[in-house]
């Protein structure tokens, strides 16, 4: 096959779109499951999500008088490129172990474009309680963003000044006292970019019945769907790649990480009540902000003095 | 050759000059020389660039063994900028034609744009600094003059501009005399003095501050937010967006590379200190502006932290982002300021309030705002992304190879850096939402789309923001790399394929749109009202503006004392200078309060004081 032949191969089925949606869509039944019986409940069956994305497809689609109707459409479909370009990054990373594309700083910018597509969306649909969730949202972005960054800078320590996903991912921080923390706070953020309890209150169903998202219908309620599922897949890789040492050792263990760590995300999700957003900023701003300034000073000694389980 | 560079610096000066004083009658003939002399003197920008390095010189002044020339020098560095720098030029001009703002002063406006231009010229091509500085009070001046033909308050806002800016080139001059006193020459090629010593230190700090204040990084910098919200936009956009963000850059570089050889540890510390504080404190103040120039201008301010920090970080991959940001800077924020001013002159109103559902009214501003906001929020794959991530490879290079006071604290400039960038997205968004999205107010149902003659300056902005991202290695290889005399391939370090990326990111949006697509042609779309759980609400009652978004920011416990002393104005140097002047006043005054026993007493004891001192001495 020719390169750019190949190239769409591998963004088109394998492990680009259809695989990491298959794959999300599945991720999102277990989360479903899980769910379902840590409430006591049956749960779906394993084709719940797919037989919900095509029941979406052919729905009637409703767009309000006053939203921007560019923007409006074209926000789910900007999440799911964001998204697919962010998996693609890791796919190859993790299963060719080359770098693609870009390096972790660029990743970290990959990841604010779900959020932002979600936005604006919410923005562009002129709706007051779109509005409330699209504030709530961008606020939670701020939030999340400055613990992310200072374990960015944990790992960057620990890489000892690298930039590719390749090199990051021969090293697993978390088998140390700053990577240990500074896992931890990147978990709480990539719960909230997923918008997962305790952080959904830009969607916040009982209050703002599901506020962002409120005025999306039909086909395009399901590409928002279709882009949710790709980042249960994308994000806990990112988490695997970086902090717990990506595939490195064999795709075995890749792949039991993936779930240990989707697992610890259903449990936090399942385990916590909604909070406010005022909360949620003091939480990331404040609470994890002092651990992993905590954690950089201890990697920073522990590399000065070549110290590992700092 | 040697009059090309004589003319692009003399004939926008004299023709500025002469519009000063041309009534205001003439208007359409003010717009035409302006015009023509912009665009000649952007084609002769094209030419010096392209020809490269030349230098001549004109002797002007003999006195004895003293003689000051007017030594000009095409270097990389000033001929880049200078090709910009015109090229804002003409895109202002062009959009100025068709602006409402300036009417009643066209004369000054456009004389002190072309005097600006002029100035410009002669700060980038000049080799000697007594020359450089006598361009920089010329671009200071027309400055002045043009922030005086905005509306209401704009004299007091002109005045503050004009008063910080002077103070800076006073010390500006100071620096100077002590180059020269320690180098003997005033030839800035000449000139290489070792930061070692305390003359060296002080003058190079007083000529960084001339530097900064220009720029407009903290601490002097809060001229740039009064003009914001007096002057007209297409001043904004010219000068504090553009020009003046290019030419305290250039003076910054020339002092840490040229003037000065940096072996002071202190003295990147202070630059990294300025260049992060004033990331991370003006994006702060700018989230919860509620006037849209205002809140434009403090992130103007905020971005030149992004290029001071770049450059203090020594490192090539640094130095270069941080020219690159200097430039992306420029496009970007220019674009902004531009974009605000249609708005502005569209609804008649900047503040955010008023406006909301812009963008199917006004739909090439909002496109063009759009690009430039996600660029200076550094998103990939636009241009703004790609000098702040070569910005933060700089400053993860400083913390792996140096080992400074400031390379110690390498993570506490990238987190301000990077968040900071977060922080400049938010208050983007906020800008997004009020201005173009949410809903259309009933007094904004009238507005009409920006004359063809503005949105063409705002297209070609927007334009290159998007071309300078997706082919950054253009610009780099063709300006940047030159300019600082940087080996192409050793500069980056990290790894972003901005083509591929692009590719890859079409494929996704093609692929979501096919699934939209099937949607859309399957089953029929129905418009609908915005749905309210069933009660009838009036558009007024369901407007929310952006302005209220994060109050939660502003009222939490640590930040709300440090918002509401911003707001009084307790930070800001200008009002606290004016406090201690008016002090020194009310005392001067109650001393000469016209009553003789005061007088008396005072001569009384100026005479002890002298008879004790002869006592003391003999």
């Amino acid at each position: 096959m020719t390169e750019p032949l190949q190239i769409l191969f591998w963004v088109v089925v394998f492990p680009g779109f259809l695989f990491t949606l298959i794959l999300g869509l599945v991720a999102s039944w277990i989360v479903r499951k899980v769910s379902a019986l840590v409430q006591w409940r049956v749960g779906p069956p394993l084709l719940q999500p797919f037989y919900d994305v095509i029941k979406l497809m052919g729905k009637e689609i409703l767009i309000p008088q006053e939203a921007q109707r560019t923007i409006f459409t074209m926000a789910p479909v900007v999440s799911v490129a964001g998204t697919l370009l962010l998996s693609m990054m890791l796919w190859r990373v993790s299963l060719a172990g080359t770098s693609f594309v870009g390096d972790i700083i660029v990743a970290i910018y990959l990841m604010v474009l779900p959020s932002l597509a979600l936005i604006l969306g919410g923005s562009a649909s002129a709706s007051p309680h779109a509005t409330v969730g699209t504030s709530r949202e961008m606020k939670l972005v701020m939030g999340y963003e400055l613990p992310l960054l200072l374990a960015l800078i944990v790992v960057i320590i620990k890489s000892g000044g690298q930039l590719s996903l390749v090199a990051i991912a021969q090293n697993a921080p978390v088998l140390s006292i700053s990577g240990m923390l500074a896992f931890l706070a990147s978990l709480m953020c990539v719960q909230a970019k997923l918008g997962f309890v305790p952080f959904d209150m830009a969607e916040a169903e009982t209050e703002l019945g599901s506020g962002i998202l409120m005025e999306y219908s039909g086909a395009l309620l399901a590409v928002w769907k279709v882009a949710q599922a790709m980042m249960l897949v994308a994000l806990p890789l990112f988490l695997v790649t970086v902090f717990l040492g990506g595939f490195t050792s064999s795709l075995w263990a890749g792949i039991g990480k993936y779930v240990l760590v989707l697992v610890l995300i259903i449990l936090i999700k399942n385990t916590n009540p909604r909070v406010q957003i005022h909360q949620a900023m003091k939480f990331f701003w404040v609470h994890c902000g002092i651990a992993l300034v905590v954690a950089v000073i201890l990697a920073t000694i522990g590399n000065n003095y070549g110290i590992g389980w700092l | 050759m040697d009059n090309n560079l004589l003319i692009s610096i003399f004939l926008p000066l004299i023709a500025g000059f002469i519009l000063l004083f041309v009534p205001n009658r003439a208007r359409a003939f003010c717009k035409a020389v302006t015009l023509i002399i912009s665009v000649v003197a952007f084609v002769l920008a094209i030419n010096i660039f392209k020809a490269g390095d030349a230098a001549h010189g004109w002797p002007v002044l003999q006195i004895d063994g003293f003689s000051l020339d007017l030594l000009l020098k095409v270097t990389p560095l000033g001929s880049f900028i200078l090709m910009f720098a015109m090229g804002f030029g003409v895109l202002i001009t062009i959009y100025s034609l068709k602006s409402t703002a300036q009417v009643k002063r066209a004369g000054e406006f456009y004389g002190a744009i072309l005097l600006t231009l002029g100035g410009s010229a002669g700060i980038l091509l000049s080799d000697n600094l007594m020359f450089l500085l006598i361009f920089w009070e010329v671009v200071t001046v027309s400055l002045y003059l043009l922030i005086g033909t905005g509306g209401r308050g704009c004299n007091f806002a002109a005045t503050k501009s004009f008063a910080m800016i002077g103070a800076s080139d006073a010390a500006f001059l100071l620096g100077v005399l002590m180059v020269w006193a320690t180098a003997g020459t005033l030839v800035i090629s000449e000139i290489s003095l070792a930061t070692t010593s305390a003359i060296p230190i002080i003058a190079f700090l007083l000529l960084l501050t001339a530097a900064i204040t220009k720029a407009g990084a903290m601490p002097l910098h809060t001229w740039l937010p009064t003009s914001g919200e007096y002057a007209s936009a297409s001043v904004m956009a010219l000068l504090p967006a553009a020009i003046d963000k290019l030419l305290g850059i250039y003076l910054l570089i020339l002092i840490v590379r040229q003037l000065f050889v940096m072996q002071s540890a202190a003295l990147s510390m202070v630059l990294a200190v300025i260049g992060a504080g004033t990331i991370i404190i003006a994006v702060m103040i700018a989230m919860v502006q509620h006037n849209l120039k205002k809140l434009l201008s403090y992130h103007a301010i905020s971005q030149v932290g992004y290029m001071i920090l770049g450059i203090a970080t020594g490192t090539p991959v640094g130095l270069a982002g941080g020219v690159f940001h200097m430039l992306n800077n420029a496009i970007y924020k220019c674009c902004l300021f531009l974009c605000g001013g249609a708005v502005e002159e569209a609804t008649g109103t900047a503040e955010l309030e008023k406006l909301g559902g812009l963008g199917k009214k006004m739909s090439i501003t909002f496109t063009a705002c759009f690009i430039a906001a996600l660029s200076i929020s550094g998103i990939p794959p636009l241009n703004g992304f790609v000098s702040k991530w070569m910005i933060y490879q700089g400053v993860i290079q400083m913390g792996t190879e140096q080992t400074s006071g400031a390379a110690k604290l390498w993570s506490v400039w990238l987190v301000a850096a990077m968040f900071g960038s977060a922080l400049t997205l938010a208050s983007f968004v906020k800008v997004i939402h009020s201005v173009f999205l949410s809903r259309l107010p009933e007094e904004l149902k009238e507005t009409k789309a920006a004359p063809a003659l503005q949105r063409l300056p705002m297209m070609v902005l927007a334009l290159l923001c998007i071309g300078f991202g997706i082919f950054y290695h253009w610009p780099l290889k063709m300006f940047i790399y030159p300019a600082l005399n940087l080996e192409a391939d050793t500069v980056i370090f990290g790894n972003w394929e901005s083509g591929l990326a692009t590719i890859l990111m079409i494929i996704g949006i093609i692929l979501g749109s096919l699934i939209l697509a099937v949607g859309f042609l399957s089953k029929k779309v129905r418009l609908v009202p915005t749905w309210t759980c069933g009660e009838v609400q009036e558009n007024a009652e369901m407007t929310i503006p952006g302005t209220h978004f994060y109050k939660t920011v502003s009222s939490m416990s640590g930040l709300k004392g440090l918002y509401k002393g911003q707001e009084k104005g307790c930070f800001d140097s200008y009002d606290q200078s004016g406090k201690v002047g008016s002090a020194l006043t009310n005392f001067l005054r109650w001393l000469h309060g016209g009553i003789l026993s005061i007088y008396l007493s005072w001569v009384i004891m100026g005479l002890l004081v002298i008879l004790f001192i002869v006592c003391k001495i003999w």
